[in-house]
């Protein structure tokens, strides 16, 4: 868990935790090391948001609530088209169609995988939107 | 070109429906219905496709372009529209008016 603030508007800051499952993790850390986070100094408190970035299969939704739920008052973003509704994988029985079915979803993140400018993008709407 | 968004020149578009048969995450719904126009002069009358509606669901859409490729109409095109961020799933379809593209309204 590992607090940023954004280098425009570093009154912005969150804690992301990433839940990483399948390949849009990759473009979630381009977008973590891109420059346009800066990474805060420990010890602050404030928002955080859990990024669940890839495939949920069935087996894994036990792991990833109690995941999201050891993160009392954090924010849940859908990075991607596979957390979002299943993604390409939607006809697979085994592939759960979209996260949003176990928990309260803050923000959805639209491609296949989304590009690293998209999370930006998201954590800026977060906190126009006062969810931050 | 950045795969950034899909948009759509609706006065292209035939309803051919190939890019709702091409595409691997069949994230395109179409609906259409047909109509005789009789050109003057002409023996009998000619069908042509009217698009009722066109749906991206951008909850499924993969950002591939395959549906660009395939559109022998040119009536898809990668558009510099900013990433799609929604607080609402529903929200991820666009229809007609949304995927118009930009600049254009």
């Amino acid at each position: 868990m590992t607090r940023y603030a954004l280098t425009s508007d570093p009154s912005v800051s969150v804690e992301v935790v990433s839940a990483s499952l399948a390949c849009c993790t990759l473009e979630l850390q381009v977008a973590l090391s891109s420059g346009a986070l800066t990474r805060v100094p420990e010890g602050d408190v404030g928002p955080s948001v859990i990024v669940i970035a890839g495939t949920v299969t069935d087996a894994l939704v036990p792991s990833v609530l109690e995941l999201i739920h050891s993160y009392p008052d954090t924010k849940v973003m859908s990075f991607g088209a596979c957390a979002t509704s299943g993604g390409p994988y939607w006809d697979s029985p085994p592939v759960s169609k979209g996260i949003d079915q176990f928990v309260e979803v803050s923000t959805y993140v639209a491609g296949c995988p989304p590009r690293p400018d998209a999370f930006i993008q998201a954590i800026q709407e977060l906190s126009v939107n006062g969810a931050l | 070109m950045k795969h950034s968004f899909i948009a759509l020149i609706e006065d292209k578009c035939t309803s051919c429906m190939l890019c709702v048969r091409e595409c691997p995450a069949w994230c395109i719904h179409l609906d259409s219905h047909t109509v005789d126009v009789t050109d003057e002069g002409a023996r009998r009358p000619k069908k042509v496709n009217v698009l009722d509606s066109f749906e991206i669901d951008y909850s499924l859409c993969m950002y591939c372009g395959v549906c660009i490729d395939v559109c022998p109409f040119d009536a898809l095109a990668w558009d510099e529209h900013r990433a799609l961020v929604t607080t609402n799933r529903e929200d991820m379809l666009l229809g007609i008016e949304e995927l118009g593209p930009s600049g254009s309204s």
